[in-house]
């Protein structure tokens, strides 16, 4: 289940009072939790979030050096799975954190499966409040806790959260790790989806401690694209030395890992198997758990690895030599792909045309530099799709464009100026993937749009999209660019998160070449 | 005594084995032979659990690793090879490769025959190979290649005239005709069920005659998982096609360059 915990907002009130009715006899009214909301710094109020709707909610109050929780629910379909004692846990490391070191709350007597919740995470019962249920004048057992900050206390909710972090995921806001997070999983991830075979050792989702990538690009250069075939193959050569010395780097043996992360979609098919194929190995020889990472979801957490801010919700435009798609992440883990190149990726188009003018392969560099010196304005080429109305993109029509151009100059016998060409082409792409962005981060409410893949590094386009967005109040994320171009790090950061979510690639899975995003 | 884990996904067999070698003889455990085309990949790793549990055998124990190194199915032998790297990296043990036509091969090594084992290249190509078998023992004559299923049927007449060849190999499902035809009375043809590799076969080859630690195997090579390849005996189509361009185009020196004649 894909789920993410975030403060309470007012936007949420209306599935919050509906589970609050299904939930209590004498339900809160939507007064009563606007007035909550409105209460500040004392409180704290949060959601579970997840594709279905919001699943349960919870709030604290700060008295002096107590802590009362005020309300704790879960949607009757959502129950049974930790998330009230991962919320639970959450409202105690919060308490834990302002320095707060006892908590107290009231429950029904007649309630057994809150109150065993409770004593599980170090309640006990301390006195009644007579008739405190006005419906049928039960009394509320009143029940503390002590010692918040204590060792032992620690370490209870750090099992409690741990519980719970097995159906819910704590990314957004700061919600049950850091006062007694679990332990920081030390994942290995192994990437082949395309022309570079890669491995690295990340701790905790962000501490790289070493990444690799043996890189085929003289291998394919000169047939001015990646043959699938060759990329196999070198992959099969590499894997074992790429993967010994991420471990050699990293200073780790194989015994000191938690997980092992692959990449095992979407790419080339002969390509991701290699990876897949040595990861289930490995896997089984030393019985770590493995994590299947989709290639897309590892470019956006390229974000996140690189500045630790970079969280949801955002926008973020996914650019490189097999990929070009704008994706909305309302959290991690859950992403609306608003739209596709409808042919050609964007790296795939300079590559083409830095063919075509005899740059050679990769093209994205060649043009991008050779369009520093020209005039963008020089040629007309047309915007694709910029007046279509949806986020899709067209890149087969401007490549096209380009050729008849060149075409046409050739036969007339003039002579081609390259600078002027290559600045005109990268115009046109980066128009139209600036203005759909832009509408993108505006229509979803957002103030965060990241880059992402091998196009990244294009200048011009961070440039361009840097100011655009920066017009409408919106940060653009770049990763660094040894973290845009296809790299290991990126699937052990996707890995972590979808490890400390419990999820597991079977022994049988196959290579997904078409794995999308969602 | 040394637990010893054999592979092969080159052809649409999934092939595991698992053996003890004590030094001197190879002893079959227990062997898993799946018909499943081009699914190694979902397969293999489950076999291979399946089969230790079967054996009552745990995978740290294993202290050596076995695969088949093709030639076939460059994807297939691909995932045998990658999950064997996997395997022996995981344990820190030695990987021995062990051609996948001549653990077919092996299959008869009792029998006092040729055999020709024709290994399916698709693309109307074989991997033709032929092996003397005689008393237990496996001899290939000659190296791998891959060629026209009637050049290698011709050439096999040519050899040794008059004495039978026995014929297996699963590129005999497509080309049985065109062998037969070339060495009329002398083929004989395995049963379909012996055309493939087998997890013995594989234990049992790469072992074969073997002086251990060093000596598994004519293939064998160093054990290091990093150093061991598939066999491939074409290159890439990209490659061929490269070559085909520039040999048309072949210039005065008649030498074509590095990067094969283009820069």
């Amino acid at each position: 289940m894909t789920t993410c915990v975030r403060p309470m907002r007012a936007s949420d009130l209306d599935a919050v009072v509906a589970i609050e009715r299904a939930t209590f006899p004498t339900p809160w009214t939507r007064g009563i939790f606007i007035g909550e909301l409105l209460q500040g710094e004392s409180r704290r109020w949060t959601v579970v979030t997840s594709p279905t709707g919001i699943l349960g909610y919870s709030g604290s109050m700060q008295a002096g050096d107590e802590s009362h929780v005020m309300n704790l629910a879960v949607r009757a379909d959502a129950r049974g799975s930790g998330l009230g004692a991962a919320m639970l846990a959450d409202l105690m490391s919060d308490a834990a954190r302002r320095g707060v070191a006892r908590m107290t709350l009231e429950v029904r007597p007649s309630n057994a499966s809150a109150i065993a919740l409770y004593e599980a995470a170090g309640f006990h019962a301390a006195g009644e409040r007579p008739g405190y249920y006005s419906d049928t004048g039960e009394p509320a057992l009143i029940m503390w806790t002590d010692e918040l900050d204590s060792k032992g206390m620690r370490e209870r909710i750090r099992e409690l959260s741990e519980r719970g972090l097995r159906s819910i995921s704590k990314r957004a806001g700061s919600a049950v790790s850091p006062a007694g997070g679990p332990r920081r999983a030390l994942v290995l991830a192994i990437e082949s989806s395309c022309d570079e075979t890669a491995a690295s050792v990340v701790r905790g989702g962000h501490e790289v401690l070493s990444s690799v990538v043996a890189s085929q690009v003289d291998f394919h250069s000169r047939f001015g694209g990646v043959v699938p075939e060759i990329a196999s193959r070198k992959h099969t050569e590499a894997i074992v030395g790429v993967v010994d010395q991420a471990l050699t780097d990293a200073g780790v043996g194989l015994g000191d890992l938690d997980a092992i992360g692959v990449t095992y979609g979407p790419g080339l098919v002969g390509a991701l198997v290699v990876g897949v194929a040595y990861a289930k190995g490995l896997a089984l020889a030393t019985g770590l758990p493995l994590v299947g990472v989709n290639h897309l979801e590892g470019h956006l957490f390229a974000n996140n690895l690189a500045d630790p801010t970079v969280e949801p919700p955002l926008v973020a435009l996914i650019v490189s030599g097999g990929h070009t798609s704008l994706v909305h992440v309302p959290a991690w883990g859950i992403y609306h792909t608003l739209g596709s190149t409808l042919d050609d990726a964007a790296g795939e188009a300079f590559d083409k045309v830095a063919k075509l003018l005899g740059l050679g392969y990769p093209g994205g560099p060649a043009i991008s530099s050779l369009a520093k010196m020209g005039d963008p304005a020089a040629i007309a080429f047309p915007r694709a799709m910029i007046n279509s109305g949806d986020y899709d993109f067209s890149l087969s029509g401007l490549k096209t464009a380009v050729l008849t151009y060149v075409d046409r100059e050739r036969k007339a016998g003039r002579e081609i100026h390259a600078p002027d060409l290559a600045a005109s082409f990268q115009a046109a792409v980066i128009d139209v993937q600036v203005f759909k962005a832009v509408r993108a981060a505006e229509e979803f409410g957002v103030t965060m749009f990241c880059l992402a893949g091998g196009v990244a590094a294009n200048p011009a386009l961070r440039d361009a999209l840097r100011v655009a967005l920066a017009a409408h109040g919106v940060r653009l994320s770049v990763p660094p660019f040894e973290l845009c171009t296809d790299n290991a790090a990126m699937i052990a950061a996707a890995a972590n998160f979808r490890f400390l979510r419990g999820e597991r690639l079977g022994l049988d899975a196959e290579a997904v070449p078409d794995l999308s995003l969602s | 005594m040394t637990l010893v884990l054999a592979i092969d996904t080159a052809t649409e067999e999934c092939a595991v084995g698992i053996g003890e070698w004590d030094g001197a003889a190879m002893t079959v455990l227990g062997e898993t032979n799946l018909d499943v085309p081009r699914s190694a990949l979902t397969h293999v790793v489950p076999a291979i659990d399946r089969l230790l549990k079967d054996c009552g055998a745990r995978i740290d124990r294993v202290g050596a690793v076995v695969c088949g190194r093709g030639p076939g199915s460059f994807t297939g032998v691909r995932i045998g090879v990658a999950t064997a790297k996997g395997i022996a990296s995981g344990l820190a043990v030695p990987l021995y490769g062990v051609g996948t036509l001549d653990a077919v091969a092996r299959r008869f090594a009792d029998h006092d025959t040729l055999v020709g084992v024709v290994g399916d290249a698709m693309r109307k190509e074989v991997y033709p190979a032929l092996f003397r078998c005689s008393r237990g023992r496996v001899e290939r004559l000659g190296g791998y290649e891959v060629t026209l299923p009637a050049v290698a049927a011709a050439r096999w007449a040519e050899t040794a005239a008059g004495e039978a060849i026995l014929l297996a190999g699963n590129g005999l499902a497509k080309y049985e005709d065109v062998f037969i035809t070339a060495l009329g009375e002398r083929a004989r043809v395995a049963p379909r069920d012996d055309w493939t590799p087998t997890g013995a076969s594989l234990l049992l080859q790469a072992y074969a005659g073997a002086s251990a630690p060093e000596g598994a195997g004519p293939e064998a090579g160093s054990g290091d998982p990093a150093t061991l390849l598939p066999i491939y005996t074409r290159l890439s189509d990209a490659e061929e096609a490269e070559r085909a361009h520039c040999g048309e185009g072949l210039p005065a020196s008649g030498v074509s360059g590095p990067g094969g004649g283009r820069s």
